[in-house]
């Protein structure tokens, strides 16, 4: 073969690569990345197709109207009926901004889209699509009011739910914005060093404290060889490292039911060690933590690096919940259920159902099992221990008359600011109606001074108001 | 009403666009495989006068010939032409003292030399044109 | 299936099935405004590429598929510009026509006429004088100034200059011994084509640029025996882009909404966001012609028209037009190969390097894959320059698919 020939085939062949590079290029833009440019909220096409449909409306579990649409003009306006009340779980649909929470996670069902197979296509020309389907949440109105007004004022979350359906009654998240006029106050949520965008409910992490050692409780009752009992000085140290005891106070010779009632960290942080950071691993990767919790709204994923190389000492600060453990509240209000719900972990339910046009339910979330949890036995001890923390110990606020509660506080240290103040609990403790989890974001009290008696007031309206 | 037809005829267009694309392709293959490869040095030989790549069947540009060269479509010919107007054993080329002579085989659309077809055995002088079926050849001799 | 017979004729027919399909599209899509004359220009049209195609068999013993395949691309455009605007689509219908025309023209004066491989200071000359035109008389549109009027009608120069480089740089390096003997000869051509560039650079017109340097350097690769030359030229390139990027603002603009549009998605990256967003709407089978839109896209008759067949016909038409051009490439290379006259065998290298690089660039472009800038679709895009130019290259090509001077002394020997 001569030079030339040699040559001209040498730039025939990147003529190809060209080519063939640009039908790679388009077949990975199309899989890819297509979905999300369409959805681009800049994409007018979206518009176009979408203000032509009236958009579903949102109620609550008993059918009160949260959000709705209104034909203005030619298009359709949408209306919030509770400001600030929903920002974070209907979130917004507006032109300008966009769409987040259900709005956006749902908006196919909203404005009943179907997939773009030539069926519906078909289907779509022949009879038109003018009006989306309403979405039915799990939420109550009165409880998701109720608890934001015990929030109001401070930063944190609130998440109550349902321990036997995992449906999620209110859900609350501190600071917020008001969707009405977000056009007016968009600069200022923008700028607010608070970051009221943020869903802290299922999007916040924050050291657990305390609350996690009912995760190291099950850690220590599932290792047959290890000693109970425990004799606390008010402080341990661990490879040189001293974790203290709240406000340095010695709890004496303590059994584990004992170390949980007083929420004493020298016995779990000790223990903690002896379980080995394994077998901790694994407790938290059977609630969630580690992992994506299926959600009707987006999840951040709850951290303890167990697999990392971890020294004692952060074995030791992670099992009373410090150190590099971080967690949703929505994590922690999951785990609360579990316990009460014989230690199975279900996935946890905000839209109810979608129900069309006609009245004709068209999709329902149905309560189901994602993790093992923990074994019954296991579950029924460490309530039990709560029950205790309750009646006698650290979580006497959130005691009810004549029910018995379980319970368990926290008080997490924050390394870039004051202390976070938490209670997870549910009651009633025999027969579980409602599961808590209230954190109270750089509050610098205890979880059993501030967040205890919002979680009882909670748990006191839901028993009676929902039935 | 236009919608409906817009739908389905968006797949019957990318359907012919690539009929379209296979068919051209498909031609281009065939022009392919025919090429050459080996090489020119025999003074005899039949050099092929259409263009290839009009051909819808394989076929090179040049055939050499040995002493018996037996031409048609069946596999046992030495020069194979899947041309529906070729007979399975369509003609023989015998070489005799430094010269091709060309005999037909009762071939059923026969064989044409310089347009005339030949009904005895003729022998081939350089530019002669042989055609059979759709397919025409030069007989080149540079002895 | 495969045994069925499969010629020259399956591709034709499936072409004017095509066509035809589409006239009754239109005619359902565009009630309103479809006449007789509407009607009639459809057919006529479809008709003029069924006999040119047909005559082209006749008379040329050339290649049967580049005429095909253009012409095909060209049924693609149509239909997209008639949707997109039917008073445009009309007056593409006339380019088309011309188009054909100037085809046939170019390929017999091409044919007829001896001694193009001599004139290399003719096509040098023609090509200075019209860039000082440009200059001097020349109209800005989209911020290049590339146009110039004549009464009524304007043209692009650089559209005629493309098909004057290729002519020069192949009849350079067929006369390659003569010029290697002079003083700095190995220089001239280098700096001729960068005086090109520098035309070119003054009038923004970076997408022309950028084809008349790939077709520089993909000829000085396979061609010149100076192999330091060419790594001259490349370094060359590099540091004069980057110095560009630098210098100039709208050299720097391109540059950075083809690293994040998404930015500038107000001003400066409008176009090439509404292009995705026009192709990511589209998905693999489209949303149906005239059921989507691509009139969001600024320039989408032109520059962008592929978005447009991307949103509407699909993905699937998509990657069949970069096939579509792939294959015309392909047939292209295969010529030069096949043919043993070297200014011809150059000039179709140089002609199929054209087709390829000018499409990549713009679909490359308008996929966010390479920067952005901004010429037509060979065949595809609306224009009468491109269109006319278009056709001019191609009847060029067919005169090189055929054996020249050779084949007529061997038919003469053999009989």
């Amino acid at each position: 073969m001569n030079k030339e020939l040699k040559r001209t085939l040498i730039v025939l062949a990147g003529m190809c690569i060209l080519f063939v590079s640009l039908v790679v290029y388009i077949s990975y833009f199309q899989v890819f990345k297509a979905e999300a440019i369409k959805n681009n909220s800049y994409n007018k096409r979206l518009w176009i197709n979408e203000e032509k449909i009236l958009r579903g409306s949102i109620i609550d579990r008993n059918g009160k109207i949260l959000a709705y649409s209104e034909k203005s003009g030619d298009t359709y306006k949408r209306f919030y009926n509770y400001g600030n009340l929903y920002s974070h779980i209907i979130g917004y649909s507006y032109r300008e901004y966009g769409k987040v929470g259900l709005e956006l996670e749902y908006n196919n069902t909203l404005l009943n889209i179907n997939e773009a197979t030539p069926f519906h296509e078909l289907k779509n020309i022949v009879i038109p699509n003018t009006e989306g389907n309403t979405l039915k949440l799990t939420i109550d109105h009165h409880l998701q009011e109720y608890s934001r007004n015990l929030l109001k004022g401070k930063k944190g979350a609130i998440v109550a739910m349902d321990p036997k359906t995992a449906e999620i009654y209110s859900m609350v998240s501190l600071p917020d914005f008001n969707l009405s006029n977000l056009k007016e106050e968009w600069n200022a949520i923008v700028e607010d060093e608070n970051s009221p965008f943020l869903n802290r409910a299922t999007s916040g992490l924050y050291a657990p404290g305390s609350t996690f050692k009912v995760l190291t409780a099950m850690g220590i009752l599932e290792d047959p060889e290890l000693n109970k009992q425990y004799e606390c000085k008010g402080s341990t140290t661990i490879d040189g490292y001293t974790l203290e005891d709240y406000g340095g106070k010695a709890h004496g010779n303590v059994n584990l039911e004992e170390a949980l009632v007083k929420s004493c960290n020298s016995y779990f942080a000790d223990k903690g060690v002896l379980v080995g950071k394994n077998k901790l691993g694994e407790i938290a990767d059977n609630f969630m933590i580690n992992k994506k919790i299926p959600f009707d709204l987006p999840t951040a994923k709850s951290t303890f690096p167990y697999k990392e190389s971890l020294g004692k000492t952060d074995i030791g600060a992670a099992s009373i919940g410090q150190g590099k453990v971080l967690v949703t509240p929505l994590n922690m209000a999951l785990i609360a259920s579990s316990i009460a719900n014989k230690g199975e972990v279900l996935q946890p339910i905000l839209v109810k159902e979608a129900i069309s046009p006609g009245g004709k339910v068209i999709k329902t979330n149905h309560t189901k099992k994602i993790s093992e949890g923990v074994d019954i036995f296991a579950a029924n001890e460490v309530k039990n221990m709560m029950v205790e923390v309750v009646r006698r110990g650290t979580g006497t606020n959130a005691g009810i008359k004549n029910i018995r509660v379980a319970g368990k506080t926290g008080t997490a240290e924050n390394p870039s600011g004051k202390s976070h103040a938490w209670f997870i609990g549910f009651a009633p403790a025999d027969d579980p109606q409602i599961a808590v989890a209230v954190v109270l974001e750089e509050d610098g009290t205890t979880g059993g001074k501030t967040a205890a008696p919002i979680a009882r007031n909670i748990m006191i309206e839901a028993l009676n108001t929902i039935k | 009403m236009y919608n409906i037809f817009s739908l389905i005829f968006k797949y019957i267009f990318i359907v012919i666009i690539y009929l379209f694309i296979l068919s051209i392709i498909r031609l281009i293959y065939l022009d392919i495989r025919g090429i050459d490869t080996t090489s020119l040095d025999h003074s005899i030989y039949l050099k092929l006068i259409n263009r290839k790549d009009t051909l819808p069947f394989k076929i090179q540009e040049y055939y050499t010939l040995k002493d018996i060269t037996n031409l048609g479509r069946a596999n046992n010919n030495e020069i194979i032409i899947k041309d529906p107007y070729v007979s399975k054993n369509h003609l023989k080329l015998v070489k005799d003292e430094g010269n091709y002579y060309l005999e037909d085989l009762n071939s059923a659309n026969g064989t044409y030399v310089n347009g005339d077809r030949i009904m005895d055995v003729v022998k081939l002088k350089n530019g002669d044109r042989i055609r059979v079926g759709q397919v025409e050849f030069l007989y080149v001799n540079r002895e | 299936m495969f045994k069925k017979r499969i010629n020259y004729k399956v591709p034709r027919n499936l072409l004017v099935l095509f066509e035809l399909l589409a006239l009754f599209l239109i005619f359902i899509y565009d009630k309103d405004n479809f006449d007789k004359y509407t009607f009639g220009s459809g057919i006529a049209l479809i008709f003029m590429i069924y006999i040119s195609s047909f005559i082209l068999l006749r008379i040329s013993t050339g290649d049967n598929y580049i005429f095909l395949i253009a012409t095909m691309l060209i049924s693609i455009g149509i239909i997209m510009i008639y949707r997109i605007d039917p008073a445009l689509g009309m007056k593409q219908v006339i380019w088309i026509g011309m188009g054909i025309f100037l085809f046939f023209i170019s390929y017999f004066i091409v044919k007829k006429i001896k001694g193009w491989k001599d004139w290399t200071l003719l096509y040098g000359g023609v090509s200075i004088a019209l860039f000082v035109i440009t200059l001097l008389f020349g109209t800005r549109t989209k911020g290049s100034l590339n146009w110039i009027n004549i009464g009524r009608f304007r043209f692009q120069p650089t559209e005629i200059i493309k098909i004057l480089l290729i002519f020069l740089i192949a009849s350079y390096y067929t006369n390659y011994e003569k010029y290697k003997e002079k003083r700095f000869g190995s220089y001239y051509l280098i700096g001729i084509v960068y005086l090109f560039i520098g035309f070119l650079f003054v009038q923004k017109d970076l997408g022309t640029v950028l084809i008349f340097y790939s077709i520089f350097l993909a000829l000085q690769f396979i061609y010149e025996e100076d192999r330091k030359l060419i790594l001259y030229n490349v370094l060359f390139f590099l540091v004069s882009g980057v110095a560009g990027y630098f210098m100039f603002s709208h050299v720097r603009v391109r540059f950075e909404t083809w690293i994040n549009p998404w930015k500038y998605i107000d001003n400066k990256g409008y176009q090439i966001t509404q292009s995705l967003f026009a192709i990511a709407t589209g998905g693999f089978f489209g949303t149906g012609i005239g059921l989507g839109h691509p009139d969001f896209i600024p320039e989408v008759h032109t520059d962008f028209i592929f978005s447009a067949i991307c949103e509407e016909m699909g993905i699937f038409t998509g990657i069949g037009v970069i096939m579509l051009f792939l294959i015309l490439v392909y047939r292209g290379f295969k010529i030069a190969i096949n043919q043993d006259d070297k200014f011809f065998k150059i000039v179709a290298l140089g002609i199929s390097i054209l087709f390829g690089i000018q499409s990549f660039i713009i679909l490359g472009g308008v996929l966010k894959m390479i920067p952005l800038t901004g010429i037509t679709i060979p065949f595809v895009s609306y224009g009468g320059s491109s269109m006319l130019s278009s056709f001019i290259a191609l009847g060029i090509l067919q005169v090189a698919s055929e054996d020249l001077d050779l084949g007529e002394e061997k038919y003469e020997q053999g009989t």
